[in-house]
């Protein structure tokens, strides 16, 4: 029998595919972007990022001890990921946006549309869900995370990872928590959480393709 | 999901498939199939899906399709072989379970085309672009191979430190013998279609905008002996058999190979797939041409390497 993450692999590889071949995504990792439509992204996924922990926190907040791996697993990832928005921060002042001016910025509404889908669906659907949006997130940064940060590099003539710490670093530090999102999932055997998960992930790879579409 | 298979023309025709294109020649029974995966030609999971329905419909209906036709939509590329983001990604996640069905989803495909003259189909394809690891290994079992001149093929994966594991060993030991199997795959490098020619890899070499005459040629060439053919093509495999286990041990070997890979390796694939995604972009240079720069820096890289070692071996015999 196939395991339940390759299963999600299959079942959302077309939305994976839909962001990968997005003809905006396909020129940002061949081309790169201009400074402006990259300052733009990175004050959408400054909200992303911000969110990420909270939403993790609401759906570990009401997972029961039938999937206890699902939350301890989602403490530590937590523990992993503070302060991640502070990368996206630096990364924009890089470019030059103040952090003022990122804490005022008003998210689009494909950034609002993402997270609020995502603490509804830990509040309402099932907590689970939120191993979907771990995953399409963390394969959008640890698949398409490297070559679009050395994209950005070139286009924009970047010294380093200065301007890029967030795309590049996650591209690297992603690897193993992919592994260990794997052995989590893997783990979950309720039906009702399994369909969550799948739905999670079509639905963040949705929107996240429409926030880049959008910038 | 049950498989329904089609009844007849208007099913086989009828289906809504988004990477394949069909049509259909009454007079000769001649099915042709034309892959279309934008932005970015490759064996997508979905391209396989639909390639794989499509192939089932055909052994649910015998004697409907005489001839199957295969070649590409999308103008200087035929295939560009695996889904490399997906590689990645179930490398980066350690999945060998994911690997593996997607090797053996690759090697039923070219199982179905090494078997196809028992269904009563002669299989033509005609490569017109660029054709890359699985690409190249789908294109091996069909009975008759046509390239373009402008083509060129090869496989890459030892480039970044993996080997194609959908059927490029068998069919190529037994297209062209083992040496020549040798060089290609573990040299990574490309050829064009004379080379591929020459090596007896590629049946059939026209000139650039000739492939669709080519194909009637062969075609018409095979319908009035098309039984006779089928049947010598048969006992041609029956005389060289490749083994349904073999192609599968391979493809477990390979994904083992793949969880391998370091984070170097999968940069270089990250760095064809950004490659791909600039000649998908509208950019002049795409894979081939990455490849080609990435063949390069491993020749320098070799001979640096000799040359080091040289040094070092010379620094020991002088402090010695």
């Amino acid at each position: 029998m196939l395991s339940f993450f390759a299963e999600l692999v299959s079942a959302t590889d077309e939305d994976r595919r839909g962001f990968e071949t997005h003809p905006v995504v396909i020129d940002a990792v061949a081309n790169g972007m201009p400074l402006e439509r990259y300052r733009a992204l990175l004050l959408e996924l400054y909200h992303v990022v911000w969110h990420f922990n909270p939403v993790s926190a609401a759906a570990a907040s009401r997972i029961g001890d039938e999937h206890i791996a699902v939350r301890h697993f989602l403490y530590e990832h937590m523990h992993e990921e503070s302060g991640h928005e502070l990368w996206v921060l630096n990364d924009l002042e890089a470019v030059g946006v103040a952090p003022e001016a990122v804490r005022a910025h008003v998210p689009a509404l494909h950034t609002l549309a993402l997270n609020g889908y995502n603490y509804w669906a830990a509040d309402r659907r099932h907590p689970c869900s939120v191993l979907g949006m771990l995953y399409a997130l963390e394969v959008i940064a640890s698949v398409y995370g490297g070559p679009f940060a050395a994209a950005i590099r070139e286009s924009l003539l970047l010294d380093g990872d200065r301007g890029v710490s967030f795309l590049a670093s996650h591209a690297s530090l992603d690897t193993r928590h992919m592994a260990e999102l794997r052995q989590v999932m893997n783990a979950v055997r309720a039906e009702d959480a399994l369909a969550a998960v799948v739905e999670s992930a079509r639905v963040n790879f949705h929107h996240f393709t429409r926030i880049i579409e959008a910038i | 999901m049950i498989f329904k298979p089609a009844i007849g023309v208007a099913g086989l025709l009828g289906r809504p498939y988004k990477t394949i294109r069909l049509e259909w020649s009454s007079d000769l029974r001649l099915l042709r199939v034309r892959t279309c995966v934008r932005p970015i030609q490759c064996y997508s999971l979905a391209a396989m899906g639909e390639l794989q329905q499509m192939l089932d419909d055909i052994s649910a209906n015998p004697g409907l399709v005489r001839h199957f036709v295969m070649s590409s939509d999308v103008p200087n590329v035929f295939n560009f072989g695996g889904d490399l983001a997906l590689f990645v990604l179930l490398v980066r996640a350690g999945d060998i379970d994911s690997l593996r069905l997607y090797g053996k989803r690759c090697v039923d495909l070219v199982w179905w085309m090494e078997h196809a003259a028992n269904l009563g189909v002669h299989t033509t394809v005609l490569v017109q672009g660029d054709t890359l690891g699985g690409g190249l290994e789908s294109v091996l079992p069909f009975h008759k191979v046509i390239f373009e001149r402008r083509a060129q093929a090869g496989f890459p994966e030892v480039l970044f430190n993996l080997f194609p594991g959908m059927g490029a060993w068998d069919f190529t030991i037994r297209k062209a013998g083992f040496a020549v199997a040798n060089e290609m795959i573990l040299s990574g490098r490309l050829y064009s279609a004379d080379e591929l020619h020459y090596r007896r890899l590629v049946d059939v070499v026209v000139g650039d905008g000739q492939g669709e005459v080519a194909i009637d040629t062969v075609v018409r060439d095979v319908d009035p002996r098309h039984r006779g053919t089928l049947a010598a093509l048969r006992a041609q495999r029956m005389a060289a058999p490749i083994r349904y286990e073999s192609l599968l041990a391979i493809v477990d070997l390979w994904a083992e190979s793949a969880l391998g890979l370091t984070d170097r390796d999968l940069r270089l694939m990250e760095r064809l797939a950004r490659a791909q995604a600039r000649k998908a972009g509208g950019a002049a240079d795409g894979a081939v041409e990455e490849l080609k720069l990435m063949e390069l820096e491993a020749a320098w890289g070799d001979r640096r390497g000799r040359f080091d070692r040289r040094n070092v071996s010379n620094d020991r015999r002088v402090r010695s």
